[in-house]
């Protein structure tokens, strides 16, 4: 272990094992495993194949990312334009400060009989918290070394249980705010029981060099439903690395939808695995760089069981000398006959420096599925703009009317209406903020 | 004042040249039509026209309202007043038909100072635009020009003439791809454009168009000249004729 950002880690570790919550039972063996586990792989190099293109130690070897700081009163961000993007819609709010619970800022009232919306620290001794937590996805094993990181440091994080059905009667959004530098390791838990119900936002706002190391857990029992968006608009020199793992069990749904903005690198991991079958994934999103970021999309689908639905629709422009990269693996199991499995990547290079590394795969065991990936990487057709600037319309516009076509596709299928309309307005403010340069 | 006053105008795409001297005047209120053979010109005066990029001006100038078009660019052109209808128009996925008539309608106004046209009033002067030229609501609802059929593209060109109301429009080959039904239709919603205050100019390989059309005046264009200019009759004596005799290598 000669990397200095594990060593910054192994030592945090250390530091905090004894106030870390749970150090107390269950959990405090399970982190020092994971760490342990941690520690003897490494941080992810580009020689690992899930990994060929996003160096995440360099990116977490720049800055030393010890713990942020516990912040309290009032949090004051420049770009609040992405801070209150779902300010309107009419949401139960949960607020994390440099990933630690913030009730004073929170607002999450009345909530339906049937639904347990805790801060994780206070619901560690539940037996479906520790069977989530302690949940491993086989077929992530490269990618699981980043999740014993987050599960040797978590701190803190949302934890959401429905009861059998129960419907969340408005979206529950869990607003994490990065108001001073540094590490925070966040694990939000989801439980949907049987025919549950809830959408959920996640936005991650901020503005100073941090790290942010989230997992987001999530079971769905049969026909639960839940919907799932996320926005990602961190500072320049943020570094942003997120997993999201969902277990589906039959006839159950997840839509969700992750609008890249922000960071200097990030990845967005999603690992999906159906367990029950009929159950339907829809895995969608959207990014718009420029300058020197860099953003990887990561989506496994595991369809081990037969008759499940997955489609997924990733969209991005790259502007300046940013970089894109999607992976995208759908697997099909011998025995999981009836799959419906399509997975879409399209990237539009808006500059001669921007680069796109797109990586979809299909692995099908099973003889009679139907399944389908594309990927497609190009510019802006010089004909369409000069058509549009013949009817009058001035070139940057022209780009621009181009460009949110393009990535209309996918925001089409943000799984809330007026979620929707909040992203395709921050998309717009993206273009504002410089896009257009020829 | 002439509409449009072209002076020995000469325009070399990728080095080579294509116009080799045009004189050409348009007067406000007149209809003039450029008739020649495949390779004569006639695309490479209408995108010069309308400003496209790798289109050359070597010597000579354009005049239109008494100003130098080289002093604007395409969208100042089209926002000056100059209109052209495309042989082939582009396909913008994911852009509506009517998302892109409000954007360009409400960009020329801008680019004038006029005020820009809210949803409302917008809705109600394309809907009085489109129902002469057969363009449905349906239609202004799909992706511009996105499988549309060559006559439901023609359509939506004459429907953004209509919308944008220029002062020059320049019809490149608008027969090209049409039935007879759609190109009557076509005919009549230009010529429902014509007045003393619009000036036209249509470029067409067919007389068949001019039929419909009728211009005040017919030129040929042959080698990057006009070789002959004269009246509506012109046009019939071509279509008997052929190009042949204004072959400019047989000349």
């Amino acid at each position: 272990m000669n990397d200095k950002a594990v060593q910054i880690f192994a030592e945090t570790y250390d530091r905090e094992r004894a106030v870390l919550p749970g150090a107390d039972g269950w959990l405090a063996r399970r982190r020092d495993a994971a760490l342990k586990s941690f520690v003897e792989a490494g941080l992810p190099h580009r020689r690992l194949e899930e990994w060929k293109y996003t160096d995440l130690k360099q990116a977490l070897e720049k800055a030393a990312f010890v713990p942020a700081p516990a912040h309290e009163g009032a949090v004051v961000l420049p770009d609040m334009a992405a801070a209150s993007a779902f300010a309107a819609i009419d949401r139960h709010v949960v607020v994390f400060v440099n990933g630690r619970h913030r009730s004073d800022l929170s607002k999450a009232v009345r909530l339906p009989k049937g639904v347990e919306l805790h801060s994780l620290t206070d619901v560690l001794h539940e037996q479906w918290v520790k069977e989530l937590v302690e949940r491993r996805f086989d077929d992530a094993r490269q990618s699981e070394n980043v999740v014993d990181l987050n599960t040797a440091l978590m701190r803190d994080g949302a934890a959401l249980r429905i009861r059998k059905g129960v419907c969340l009667d408005k979206p529950l959004h869990l607003l994490f705010l990065a108001a001073d530098g540094g590490a925070s390791h966040t694990r939000n838990l989801i439980l949907l029981e049987e025919g549950a119900e809830a959408t959920i936002f996640e936005s991650h706002i901020g503005v100073a060099t941090t790290f942010a190391d989230i997992v987001t857990d999530i079971a769905l029992g049969d026909e639960a439903r839940l919907s799932h968006v996320k926005l990602q608009h961190e500072g320049a020199g943020a570094v942003h690395l997120a997993t999201l793992r969902a277990r589906l069990a039959a006839k159950s749904r997840l839509s969700s939808f992750a609008l890249t903005l922000g960071c200097g690198v990030s990845r967005t991991q999603n690992f999906i695995l159906f367990a029950g079958e009929g159950a339907e994934a829809h895995v969608n999103g959207a990014y718009a760089l420029k300058a020197e970021q860099h953003a990887d999309q990561f989506c496994v689908i595991d369809h081990a069981v037969p008759g499940c639905t997955s489609h997924s629709l990733f969209k991005g422009v790259l502007d300046g000398a940013s970089v894109g990269v999607f992976q995208g693996k759908v697997i099909v199991r011998p025995h999981a006959q009836k799959t419906d499995g399509r997975q879409m990547t399209h990237a539009l290079l808006l500059s001669r420096d921007a680069a796109m590394n797109a990586k979809p795969e299909l692995e099908i065991y099973a003889d009679d599925v139907q399944c389908a990936h594309g990927s497609t990487i190009g510019e802006l057709s010089r004909d369409a703009i000069f058509f549009l600037r013949s009817r009058g319309i001035p070139e940057v516009e022209a780009r621009q009317l181009l460009v949110s076509a393009f990535l209309d596709e996918a925001l089409d299928l943000v799984p809330h209406e007026t979620a929707c309309e909040a992203l395709r307005l921050l998309v717009a403010g993206w273009f504002a903020d410089g896009e257009g340069r020829a | 004042m002439d509409m449009l006053e072209i002076k020995n105008l000469h325009v070399s795409v990728d080095g080579k040249e294509i116009l080799k001297g045009i004189d050409l005047d348009i007067r406000a209120g007149e209809v003039h039509a450029i008739m020649g053979p495949n390779g004569s010109g006639k695309s490479t005066l209408s995108y010069v026209l309308s400003g496209r990029e790798g289109y050359e001006v070597t010597e000579g100038s354009i005049r239109f309202r008494g100003r130098d078009l080289a002093e604007l660019n395409v969208d100042e052109r089209a926002a000056a007043g100059i209109f052209l209808a495309f042989q082939y128009p582009i396909e913008i996925p994911g852009v509506t038909t009517m998302t892109f008539l409000k954007t360009a309608l409400n960009a020329q106004r801008k680019a004038r100072g006029e005020a820009e046209l809210d949803a409302v009033r917008f809705l109600k002067l394309v809907r009085e635009k489109a129902k002469p030229l057969n363009v449905p609501d349906e239609m202004l609802k799909r992706a511009l020009n996105v499988g549309f059929s060559g006559g439901e593209k023609k359509r939506a060109e004459i429907l953004q003439m209509a919308l944008l109301e220029p002062a020059l429009a320049v019809l490149d080959e608008t027969d090209s791809g049409l039935d007879i039904d759609a190109l009557k239709t076509v005919a009549a919603g230009v010529n429902a454009l014509r007045n003393p205050e619009r000036a036209m100019l249509v470029i067409t390989h067919y007389q068949r168009l001019l039929d419909y059309i009728v211009p005040d005046a017919v030129h040929v264009l042959s080698g990057g000249r006009i070789v002959k200019t004269g009246g509506k009759e012109l046009a019939h004596e071509l279509e008997k004729t052929g190009y042949a005799a204004y072959d400019a290598d047989a000349a």
